[in-house]
């Protein structure tokens, strides 16, 4: 569904992303780990459009995605959440996920007709699906840090991608939350049928969830297979997981 | 029209330029380096002009000493003015949105504006040059008022002051570094609202140069905070906010447009500049050299 | 909060009865507010709900304003078509600088507008022959109904009233709450699938009509035009109204635009120094109350309030 090829991209001298290379097949939960500084945001921010890769392809189903710009590469159906809350904080919890919504539905131009009625029953579909129902009308400034980065997901999905691009979904949480989080990655995958391309610093939430692993290392893809594969691979394991034993 | 003509022509220009570069110099430092665009930059120009007129006066009509002190007091008194500014009032909108810091410096020129008008009255004010600048230098054809030459060596030498300060000194340095990377300062343990009233004093100053400078060359009176100031601003735009160099690029560039709209276009001349300004920023809409934010 | 809902109905009831009790100074003070409170409150739609730094609003003023009058003056077209091609020039201005304006950001999105105001007025200023230069333009002749303060007051009220009601419908419909959205996190709207560029384009232009609109109700009122209308004075004056009623409130700026035209006129009588009162009352504002009268009101009365963090530090992203 998403491939990566020979992707490179530099900041003024420094090498963010020197080589990588990455196949997602659809309907599967793939994550990209590496240690801090491996790229791992970079080749996200490639994927989505906030960048424009140096070298190489990103074929989304087979089409050229790489240097479009943010919003079309959204609109084609691939959304993600961000490491760091982004959210719309001067808009209530419901209107941040209906934002989305209108966008997937072409209608954020509509001039005269009430938001409050419109994409109501897509966007609530959301919010029960992330258990956010009882905060509906709090200004979302106001959640806490766990339910803000819920909502961060709940924003990604309220775009109905084809594939979801999280990145460190449970960066900063409590055990608790990063279960209820892992909870609901696995519900979407596996009863929604969604394709997840995932980073995540937590190795053992990598090994429960994903069905195939990219290591990064240095801006440059190491290994790329199952994750037993990976697991047994000596270059992986001397760049690593050794770290970490 | 001939050569000698245009040659003139674009001779006053360039040091036109070189007066705009001198009071854009200060306004893109202290956006640089505070991150604040000053609209009360206009008005330390025109304070700068009014206290030379006063100073002027004060050593008598025909002292031609009363124009080389007012050149040193008239910066001075600016700048003193420029840090109770910063001192009194701006460090408490550091970090507050651009919009309300833009407006505190706006309610800074109405302030100014009628305290200008209160002390000096709304009478066009004049300032005489000293006798060695009086008459017209003739080369090649090309004849030009002796000020004009005077503005032309000043220019160059602020500019060279500017950069002596900006890499030869630590504050220079503190600076440079504040304006390309303020995360990294910050990092790096550096204070940098600890420079703020150094750079916002200097903006001032420069300003005051530039007001001073400009005293004998205009009739002085209201109303020429704002043309400056708005004049002023589009130089930085055009050069690439907070890059001195570009500045001084883009002030050369509108003040000879402007000259030559003069010798061309009569009538249109106040238009010129601005057409000038809109191509540039069509071509390159972050200015002509690397803005550093 | 059912007291704020019925509030600006009060105040219209209140505007409806009131010119036959009104002397004409006040008819005519009234007309003003009205004009000033439509143009503040099409800034603020852009700068307050969009989080678009527009440094120079009074442009599409000026732009509609001098549309209207040289047609009605120069040409011998229909009053109507005039009417229209006022608030048409200004969007098609706005359509102009927007286009260049859009690809940046935060300040320098203001600088541009800055510059490419300036320009237009500069334009306006030196085409004499069209323009009247520095003088502008006087005696334009409006059909002669409007010679009478009574319907002067009652046509702007009302075109006041309606421009109201659509600028609230458009905040509260999709486009209004995507707008929103751009101005709290552009990025974010991006990666949802937002074309910032284009939706910020669109409102610009909207907010540039609405300028027009009030342009021409300017001169139903005035009979004249000057280059005044499009300094850069002007667009400060504006903002400021919007900051003092309140950025993020949607009668802030009408609010604003009521107090500063209000005290302009009465403080002009006493003293030559107005501009310094307003310097003064600016400043205040900024150090104490930058969130606005009815920013603050909203705070302190309602749950809403939070708006608190303010307005455009995300929206400089």
């Amino acid at each position: 569904m998403l491939q990566v090829k020979q992707v490179a991209k530099a900041f003024s001298g420094f090498q963010a992303i020197a080589k990588a290379d990455l196949t997602v097949p659809k309907g599967q939960v793939v994550a990209v780990i590496g240690p801090n500084g491996a790229g791992k945001s970079t080749l996200f921010n490639l994927i989505t459009g906030h960048l424009r890769p140096d070298k190489g392809h990103i074929l989304f189903k087979g089409e050229e995605i790489g240097g479009l710009s943010a919003h079309d590469i959204c609109r084609k159906g691939v959304a993600r959440s961000f490491q760091l809350i982004n959210i719309f904080p001067r808009l209530n919890t419901f209107e941040n996920v209906q934002v989305a919504v209108l966008a997937r539905y072409r209608k954020t131009n509509k001039l005269f007709t009430p938001a409050r009625k419109l994409v109501v029953e897509e966007t609530n579909d959301v919010l029960h699906k992330l258990g956010l129902i009882p905060y509906r009308e709090r200004l979302c400034n106001s959640l806490s840090y766990g339910d803000q980065k819920v909502l961060e997901l709940a924003i990604a999905l309220g775009s109905q991608p084809e594939i979801l691009l999280l990145d460190e979904p449970t960066a900063g949480m409590s055990p608790e939350e990063t279960r209820t989080i892992v909870k609901l990655i696995k519900n979407l995958a596996q009863n929604e049928g969604l394709t997840i391309l995932l980073t995540e610093h937590d190795m053992d939430l990598v090994f429960d969830v994903a069905e195939r692993l990219m290591v990064l290392h240095q801006g440059q893809t190491i290994a790329e297979g199952s994750p037993e594969e990976v697991r047994r691979d000596k270059a992986v394991q001397n760049a690593y997981l050794g770290e970490t034993g | 029209m001939d050569a000698g003509a245009l040659g003139s022509q674009l001779v006053l220009g360039l040091s036109r330029g070189m007066l705009y570069f001198i009071v854009a110099a200060g306004l893109t430092l202290v956006f640089g380096v505070l991150r604040i665009i000053n609209f009360a930059h206009g008005s330390f120009y025109m304070l700068g002009a009014f206290l030379s007129f006063t100073v002027t006066e004060m050593m008598g009509k025909q002292n031609p000493n009363g124009f080389w002190l007012a050149l040193v007091v008239a910066p001075l008194v600016v700048a003193a003015f420029s840090i109770m500014i910063e001192r009194g009032l701006l460090r408490f909108v550091y970090g507050q949105e651009h919009l309300i810091q833009m407006l505190l410096t706006y309610s800074l020129v109405l302030i100014f504006g009628d305290l200008v008008k209160m002390v000096w009255g709304t009478e066009f004010k004049s300032v005489s040059v000293p006798g060695i600048f009086i008459g017209n230098l003739s080369l090649a054809g090309i004849i030009i008022p002796v000020y004009y030459v005077f503005m032309l060596v000043v220019g160059p030498l602020v500019a060279l002051g500017l950069w002596l300060f900006l890499t030869q000194t630590v504050t220079g340095k503190i600076c440079r570094a504040t304006a390309t990377d303020r995360q990294m300062v910050d990092v790096l343990g550096i204070n940098s609202t600890r420079v703020f009233g150094t750079v916002f004093a200097l903006g001032g100053w420069l300003a005051g140069l530039g007001g001073a400078l400009m005293a004998p060359m205009v009739n002085i009176g209201m109303g020429m905070d704002t043309s400056m100031v708005v004049y002023a601003f589009l130089v930085v735009v055009v050069g690439g906010l907070g890059n001195i160099w570009g500045t001084l690029i883009s002030a050369l560039i509108l003040g000879v447009a402007e000259a030559l709209g003069v010798l061309f276009l009569p009538n249109l001349a106040i238009v010129v500049p601005y057409v000038v300004i809109g191509i540039l920023l069509i071509i390159r809409p972050s200015g002509l050299l690397k803005s550093v934010w | 909060m059912q007291l704020r809902r019925i509030i600006p109905w009060i105040m219209l009831a209140v505007l409806l009865v009131l010119p036959p009790v009104l002397p004409r100074y006040y008819l005519y003070l009234l007309a003003s507010i009205f004009v000033i409170a439509l143009l503040a409150t099409s800034l603020n739609f852009i700068l307050g709900f969009g989080g678009l730094l527009q440094l120079h609003h009074a442009v599409f003023f000026g732009v509609g304003a001098y549309t209207f009058s040289i047609l009605l003056l120069k040409t011998p077209l229909p009053f109507v078509v005039a009417v229209v091609a006022g608030p048409v020039a200004a969007a098609f201005t706005a359509l102009l600088i927007g286009w260049f304006c859009v690809r940046s950001r935060g300040l320098y999105f203001g600088m541009l507008t800055l510059a490419l105001g300036q320009l237009v007025w500069a334009v306006i200023f030196r085409w004499s022959a069209l323009t009247g230069g520095d003088d502008g333009l006087h005696g334009i002749p409006v059909p002669e109904v409007f010679n009478s303060l009574k319907t002067a007051y009652y046509v702007t009220l009302t075109v006041l009233t309606v421009c109201l009601a659509v600028l609230y419908l458009i905040l509260k419909s999709p486009f209004g709450l995507t707008l929103m959205a751009t101005r709290d996190n552009p990025v974010r709207s991006e990666s949802v699938g937002i074309n910032i560029r284009r939706h910020r384009l669109a409102a610009f232009v909207i907010a540039g009509f609405f300028a027009g609109i009030a342009g021409v109700l300017f001169v139903l009122v005035e009979k004249s035009v000057s280059p005044s209308l499009l300094s850069w004075s002007k667009s400060a004056e504006i903002m400021i109204m919007c900051l003092l009623g309140g950025l993020t409130t949607f009668y802030g700026p009408a609010l604003g635009a009521g107090i500063i035209v209000f005290l302009s006129m009465k403080v002009g009588t006493y003293t030559e120094y107005w501009l310094l009162v307003l310097g003064i009352i600016l400043l205040v504002l900024v150090l104490v109350l930058p969130q606005g009268i009815l920013g603050f009101l909203a705070e302190k009365y309602s749950g809403r309030g939070g708006d608190k963090g303010g307005w455009g530090k995300d929206a400089s992203g």
